[in-house]
C-alpha cells in the first residue's frame, strides 16, 4: 500500500524547520535567515521539480528523457567545473566525461533489461548517476590540484631525471584515483548494514516488495560505483596534462595556467 | 659546456657566462637572488624570458628535453624521494631510457658511501642524510655529464653535511664531473669549488677563482655578502 501524505500533514513539517531555527536563535548562531531561506527554497524547488517531472513523464520517452538528461548534464558540468575553474578545457572534459558515463550506464540498463526506457525510471536513476559522477569529478579535480601542490618537489625531481609529464604525474594520478575510489568501496561494503540506501527506502515506502526494492538498489548502487570510478579516472587522466606546459615544465602559478587556456 | 648569453628570467636580468667542461662552479649570493632559478634554466625546468643558452655548442632548445635533463642531472635541496625502496629510486631515471640493465645498483650506492644492504630499504625509513645520499645516487644513475646541486646540505646538521661533502668531493674527483653547486656555506664552497659565480640583485656581480673571490672580493656587494 502506498501511503498518501495530505497537504495538512505536510504543513506540520514546519516543526522540523522550527527546531534548527530556535537553536540558531537561542545560541545566536546568526543562521536564522539562511535556515528559513534554504527551507523555503528547497520546498519550492522540490515542488517545481515534481510538476516538471509529472510533465516530463507524460511526454514520449524519446523526447522527455533526452530533454531532462541533457539539462542535468549541463547543470552538473557547470557545478563540477567550479572546483577547477582555473584549469584549461575543464568544461568540455567534464561534459564529455559525464556524457560518456551516462550513455554507457544507460546502454547497460537497457541492453540487459534492468530498466525500462520510460522517463519515470530513466530520469530519476540518471539523476543519481550524474549527480554522483559530478561530485566525483569535482572532488578529483580538487584532490589533483592539492596533490600537485603538495608533491611539487617529487614532480620536479621526476622531470629533472627526464620523465615525461605522464610518467612524472603517475603518483598523483594514482593518489587521486585512490582517494576517489576508497569511499565508494567502503560504501558498497557496508551497504544495508549501516543505513538503508535512499532508493530502496523510497521504493519500500512506495509499497514495493523489499526484495524487488533491493534489486533496484543493487542496479543503482553498482551503476553509481562504476560511474564514479569512470568519472574520477576520466577527469584525472584528461586533466593532469594541463599542469605542464609544452616544454614538459611544471606550471606553478595560476597566471601561467590562465595563459595556457588561450 | 654551457653558455648563457644575456639571459633574463625574473629575478635574473641579462646574465652572461660560460661553464667549461670539468669546471667546479659554486653559485652563491643572497636569498632570492635567483640562484635556484638559474639552476632550473640549465636542465629546462624553466626557460628564460630573454637571451640564449647554449649546451655543447648548440642552442639548448635544439636538444630533446628528456635527454638534456638526463645529461644535466639535478639534485634538489630536499631529497624528494619517490615512495618505495632505495632500489626503486635508483632505477627511476635509467628505466625511463631503458638503460637500467647497464647499471650496477651496488656501485651507485658505493659512490654515495652507502652499503648495498640499503637497496631493499624503504625510503621513509632512512635518515635525512641517507635520503640525500640516495637522492644523489638517483641522479648519478642517469650518468650525467654535469651535476647541478641546489644547496644539497642545507637541510642537514653539520656532521651529516660534512659527510655529504666528503661524498661529493671524492665523487667529483673520481667521475671527472662538471659541477654547479648553490651553497650558502663558504667553507663548503672553498672545499668543493674551483670557480665562483656571485649573484646579487638579479645580476652576475663577480666571476672568478673561489679563493680569490673569498679572500679579496673585488665588488662592494660581495664584501658585504661575505661580512654577513
Amino acid at each position: 500500500m502506498s501511503p498518501e501524505i495530505s497537504n495538512q500533514s505536510l504543513l506540520f513539517l514546519i516543526v522540523f524547520v522550527l527546531i534548527p531555527l530556535s537553536l540558531s536563535y537561542f545560541y545566536q548562531l546568526g543562521m536564522s535567515k539562511s535556515i528559513l531561506w534554504s527551507s523555503i527554497r528547497g520546498t519550492v524547488q522540490l515542488f517545481a521539480i515534481g510538476y516538471i517531472l509529472t510533465y516530463l513523464f507524460d511526454l514520449p520517452p524519446g523526447v522527455g528523457i533526452p530533454l531532462m538528461v541533457g539539462i542535468m548534464l549541463i547543470i552538473a558540468t557547470f557545478h563540477a567545473r567550479q572546483k577547477g575553474k582555473e584549469l584549461p578545457h575543464v568544461l568540455p572534459v567534464i561534459f564529455s566525461g559525464l556524457l560518456i558515463v551516462e550513455v554507457s550506464v544507460l546502454f547497460m540498463w537497457l541492453a540487459f533489461d534492468m530498466v525500462e526506457f520510460a522517463p519515470s525510471e530513466v530520469i530519476p536513476m540518471s539523476g543519481m548517476v550524474i549527480g554522483n559522477s559530478m561530485v566525483a569529478m569535482g572532488l578529483s579535480l580538487e584532490r589533483m590540484k592539492n596533490e600537485f601542490k603538495q608533491n611539487n618537489g617529487q614532480l620536479l625531481a621526476a622531470l629533472s631525471l627526464g620523465a615525461e609529464p605522464k610518467q612524472a604525474s603517475h603518483l598523483i594520478v594514482r593518489n587521486t584515483l585512490n582517494a576517489a575510489l576508497i569511499p565508494n568501496v567502503d560504501r558498497i561494503k557496508t551497504i544495508g548494514l549501516v543505513q538503508l540506501p535512499g532508493m530502496m527506502t523510497g521504493l519500500i515506502l512506495g509499497g514495493v516488495d523489499p526484495v524487488m526494492a533491493i534489486k533496484y538498489q543493487l542496479v543503482i548502487s553498482l551503476s553509481i560505483f562504476s560511474s564514479v570510478s569512470i568519472s574520477a579516472m576520466f577527469v584525472t587522466i584528461f586533466m593532469y596534462r594541463y599542469f605542464f606546459n609544452e616544454h614538459k615544465q611544471l606550471i606553478e602559478s595560476e597566471e601561467e595556467m590562465e595563459s595556457q587556456r588561450s | 659546456m654551457f653558455r648563457f648569453e644575456n639571459v633574463s628570467q625574473p629575478p635574473l636580468q641579462h646574465v652572461s657566462f660560460t661553464i667549461e667542461e670539468r669546471d667546479k662552479v659554486i653559485l652563491f649570493g643572497p636569498s632570492g637572488a635567483g640562484k635556484s632559478t638559474l639552476l632550473y634554466l640549465f636542465n629546462r625546468l624553466r626557460d628564460p624570458e630573454e637571451g640564449s643558452i647554449y649546451f655543447q655548442g648548440d642552442p639548448i632548445e635544439d636538444h630533446p628535453i628528456s635527454s638534456l635533463r638526463k645529461k644535466v642531472g639535478l639534485v634538489l635541496q630536499a631529497p624528494h624521494l619517490f615512495p618505495g625502496t632505495v632500489l626503486d629510486n635508483l632505477k627511476y631515471g635509467p628505466a625511463l631510457f631503458n638503460e637500467w640493465d647497464q647499471r650496477d645498483p651496488k656501485k651507485l650506492l658505493e659512490y654515495v658511501q652507502l652499503p648495498s644492504s640499503f637497496l631493499e630499504r624503504e625510503v621513509d625509513q632512512l635518515s635525512g642524510g641517507e635520503q640525500q645520499r640516495v637522492s644523489l645516487a638517483r641522479t648519478l644513475a642517469n650518468e650525467p655529464d654535469m651535476l647541478l646541486l641546489d644547496e644539497p646540505t642545507s637541510a642537514l646538521d653539520n656532521r651529516t653535511a660534512e659527510d655529504i661533502e666528503d661524498v661529493l668531493e671524492s665523487l667529483i674527483e673520481e667521475q671527472q664531473l662538471t659541477m654547479l653547486m648553490v651553497t650558502h656555506n663558504m667553507r663548503q664552497a672553498r672545499r668543493l669549488g674551483n670557480r665562483g659565480l656571485f649573484i646579487s640583485d638579479g645580476a652576475l656581480q663577480e666571476d672568478g677563482r673561489i679563493p680569490d673571490m673569498l679572500d679579496a672580493p673585488s665588488t662592494e656587494a660581495l664584501s658585504q655578502f661575505l661580512e654577513q
